[in-house]
């Protein structure tokens, strides 16, 4: 059945640590004046109609379907529970469920695509976990748990920023986006949050995801940052804390001028030049100038260490640096003071370090053989299902003038026609969530689909 | 492991509905529960909301309402006396009515928010309840007289032996049997899955279990040992024996497959395929003394079936608007009562 409308119900799964906020934020949409009849399923026991909604308690009853195969795992209350509540004839317009604060989200949503009675009345909306700003520290870490609901989510709500300073909070976030960058962070504090980001939030839109942070799928740069300077001649020092790694890659190349044309023509010079060997420049050595001159700054063990600029003609210049400058606490000074750049630009780096949890973006043109496709997905969910958590994918698919939109968890997968492309450009756009993945790996086994 | 859907073809359409209904009516609600009383004089259909209503087999005439369960109602059960009608719901209790006047006679805990099942015994000395995982037997007058140790999980099926000395359960990790004049279990059948329904073979040396994995178990309750049946589409809660214990018919997919059980089989034998669904079939319902088979699906199409080794062929059928939301046989086989999702109710003559 060819099914452009979306009449199936939406689900929202709400997930996050014990005292994250759920049950406020859970109050706070009952209580909303948002026009939906929504029907809440919790940890608790018991039902209790409130005015238009529903609250039904669930024990949680996490199944193995084949014989031990935990991609297969499934809530199987929430099948008896949501089965009944979709006969009722008072229609919900909305379903929440919600997890306990330890708990994987996995069987919760693969629920929705193992069982076909659920598959065929009810949709995933998004997975909303709530985090606790201030105490998330002494789990992300260690706990599989708190980063499985971090990696699930769609949208999640950075709780408590109360009790949190602003630059503990921009780490947490950059921490949170390198492990899933396609979710939609919202900073809250007592769980109060526009109920569009939560509610209909959409799961298959992955313009979202681009719109929220403009470097997914972005190309990926073997820098993190760069900054304009405007220098005379003279000698400038570069001057480096210490910091994560014992060296930099760096490059400073000249700017003809600062328009866009040549700032993207100094980029791709960067991007050649920081894949040419490096050149070790240690303390109180001069940087190489220029295009093919690819610095590997290395620091003192201890303390501060220096590095020289010799500019021999005026003009604006473009370092590029490995990592954020703030990293090493680095700065360029002048003959009296630090300068600063005139402007900076971050690059979304081609490596994540240390985190086993990420998320890989692919965007490719062309027409996919679905046949292909289908069987390639399937194998590579057999073989790296458990590591996968979430994908998803907006595809072009020969022969189908309806944009092909596809989402899993782990090793289940559902694809289906949407909307015609219209005047949209035929393109496709996947993203994966999860441990270990290879973008290389992945990228090359989505091109074999690909219609030649 | 689910994959890209494709289009779906449409079958054939099935040919002109020959099945004509004696009666219509439209109770309003999704039914969830469709029984006969046993002397085949009522027809009682519980509507997803709450409320129990009788009607007379013979006409449809309106013969009683009963408010059933706040929150909704979960199963019904017939007593042996025709009169006593057992109902549990969402409210946490298990009701019994004096069908006759319209009065609860007796109200009891179930042990949990929703009570799901409910089984009056064959002989009419006793009633099981199953809430979550909470198992209870009752007497008629509603004293309690065991409740057993929690299961592993909430049951989702009671069914008692034809004879009425055993009762089995299911629930995830397969099917527990039970002595109603023992307080613990008989015996055990496991099975590492989710087991959604069972069913007695009419002679007692089966159990049936249809699973949340797309199995089918047939338990030789003698030996324990367990036949699986594998490829199913779906998973599987429709099963239906044959009087005669021969024929096991299974849905859990467009078509039904049944398993003749004579001779050596099921095992290593080949199936008996029932095609005419063009989607999942929902509902089979084999006649108690007959041979038989209805079935009905959520394409909304009832069919009667004579089971035949080669094919089986389409007696009679008819088709409702919306999937088919439950199946009786009248106690004498001649009649079979309906009903679809929206509501409508009908009781179409069998020849």
């Amino acid at each position: 059945m060819l099914n452009t409308v979306e009449t199936r119900v939406p689900v929202t799964v709400l997930t996050g640590f014990l005292g994250a906020g759920k049950t406020t934020l859970l109050n706070r949409v009952l209580t909303e004046n948002h026009g939906k009849r929504i029907a809440v399923i919790e940890n608790e026991f018991g039902e209790i109609g409130i005015d238009n909604d529903l609250v039904i308690g669930a024990e949680e009853e996490i199944f193995e379907m084949n014989n031990g195969c935990i991609c297969c795992t499934v809530r199987g209350d929430l099948i008896r529970i949501l089965g009944h509540l979709m006969k009722r004839r008072d229609k919900f317009d909305y379903i929440m469920v919600e997890t306990t604060g330890m708990a994987d989200p996995g069987p919760v949503a693969q629920t929705f695509y193992v069982d076909d009675d659920m598959q065929e009345k009810l949709m995933l909306d998004a997975i909303v976990t709530v985090v606790d700003a201030k105490h998330i520290w002494e789990h992300i870490d260690d706990s599989d748990e708190a980063k499985e609901q971090v990696a699930f989510a769609d949208v999640i709500l950075l709780n408590k920023i109360d009790l949190v300073a602003p630059e503990d909070l921009d780490r947490l976030e950059a921490r949170i986006k390198s492990m899933n960058k396609m979710a939609k962070i919202c900073r809250t504090r007592d769980a109060v949050v526009e109920m569009d980001n939560i509610l209909n939030v959409g799961g298959f839109n992955l313009d979202r995801a681009l719109e929220i942070d403009p470097k997914f799928m972005e190309p990926e740069y073997p820098f993190e940052w760069s900054g304009i300077y405007e220098l005379n001649t003279g000698t400038y020092e570069w001057v480096m804390g210490e910091g994560p790694d014992p060296a930099m890659g760096a490059a400073l190349l000249p700017l003809a001028n600062n328009g866009l044309a040549a700032k993207e023509a100094t980029l791709m010079d960067a991007v050649l030049t920081f894949s040419e060997d490096e050149q070790a420049v240690n303390a109180g050595e001069t940087l190489h100038l220029g295009k093919g001159q690819h610095n590997q700054l290395v620091l003192n063990g201890q303390g501060e260490t220096v590095f020289n600029f010799v500019i021999q003609r005026p003009g604006h210049y473009m370092l590029f640096t490995e990592h954020h400058p703030d990293e090493f606490d680095a700065h360029l000074c002048g003959t009296d003071a630090v300068l600063a750049p005139l402007e900076t630009r971050e690059y979304k780096p081609d490596h994540e370090h240390d985190e086993e949890v990420t998320s890989v973006g692919i965007t490719i043109p062309g027409d996919f053989h679905l046949e292909r496709l289908n069987s390639w997905l399937g194998q590579l969910l057999r073989v790296h299902g458990l590591d996968i958590f979430r994908m998803k994918g907006v595809l072009s698919v020969r022969g189908w003038n309806e944009r092909f939109v596809f989402q899993g968890v782990h090793m289940l997968f559902d694809g289906r026609p949407d909307r015609p492309w219209g005047n949209e450009k035929r393109q496709n756009k996947m993203i994966f969530i999860g441990r270990n993945l290879d973008r290389a790996a992945l990228e090359e086994g989505f091109r074999a689909c690909l219609v030649s | 492991m689910s994959g890209f859907m494709m289009r779906r073809k449409d079958k054939r359409k099935p040919p002109q509905p020959s099945l004509q209904a004696m009666w219509r009516t439209d109770i309003d609600d999704h039914p969830i529960g469709l029984a006969w009383s046993p002397d085949g004089k009522l027809l009682a259909a519980a509507g997803v909301s709450g409320p129990i209503t009788l009607f007379s087999g013979r006409d449809g005439a309106l013969q009683g309402n009963l408010p059933g369960h706040t929150l909704g109602t979960m199963a019904i059960s017939w007593h042996k006396d025709s009169r006593l009608l057992a109902s549990v719901g969402q409210d946490g209790k298990v009701r019994l009515w004096d069908t006759k006047t319209g009065r609860q006679t007796s109200e009891m805990a179930g042990g949990a928010s929703w009570v799901e099942r409910v089984a009056f015994s064959p002989a009419g000395d006793w009633l099981v309840s199953a809430a979550g995982r909470k198992l209870r037997l009752w007497d008629t007058s509603g004293e309690l007289k065991y409740e057993y140790p929690d299961a592993n999980s909430t049951i989702t099926d009671i069914k008692w032996r034809h004879d009425g000395k055993q009762f089995a359960i299911s629930a995830y990790n397969g099917v527990v049997l039970y002595d109603p004049t023992k307080a613990e279990p008989l015996n055990r059948f496991e099975w590492q899955g989710s087991t959604l329904t069972l069913e007695w073979s009419p002679d007692g040396k089966h159990i049936a279990t249809g699973d949340q994995d797309s199995t089918v178990h047939f338990w030789l309750v003698a030996t324990g040992q367990d036949l699986q049946m594998w490829g199913y589409e779906t998973k599987v809660l429709e099963l239906a024996w044959s009087s005669n214990s021969r024929y096991l018919a299974t849905g859990g997919g467009t078509q039904a497959v049944i398993w003749d059980c004579s001779g050596k089989g099921p095992e290593n034998t080949k199936p008996i395929m029932v095609e005419g669904h063009r989607h999942l079939i929902k509902h089979l319902k084999f006649q108690r003394r007959g041979r038989l088979l209805a079935s009905g699906g959520n394409d909304g199409l009832l069919a009667i079936w004579k089971i035949e080794k080669k094919k089986p062929v389409m007696l009679a059928d008819a088709v409702f608007k919306t999937p088919i939301a439950g199946l009786a046989w009248s106690p004498n086989d001649r009649y079979i009562a309906v009903s679809d999702e929206s509501g409508i109710l009908s009781i179409a003559a069998v020849q």
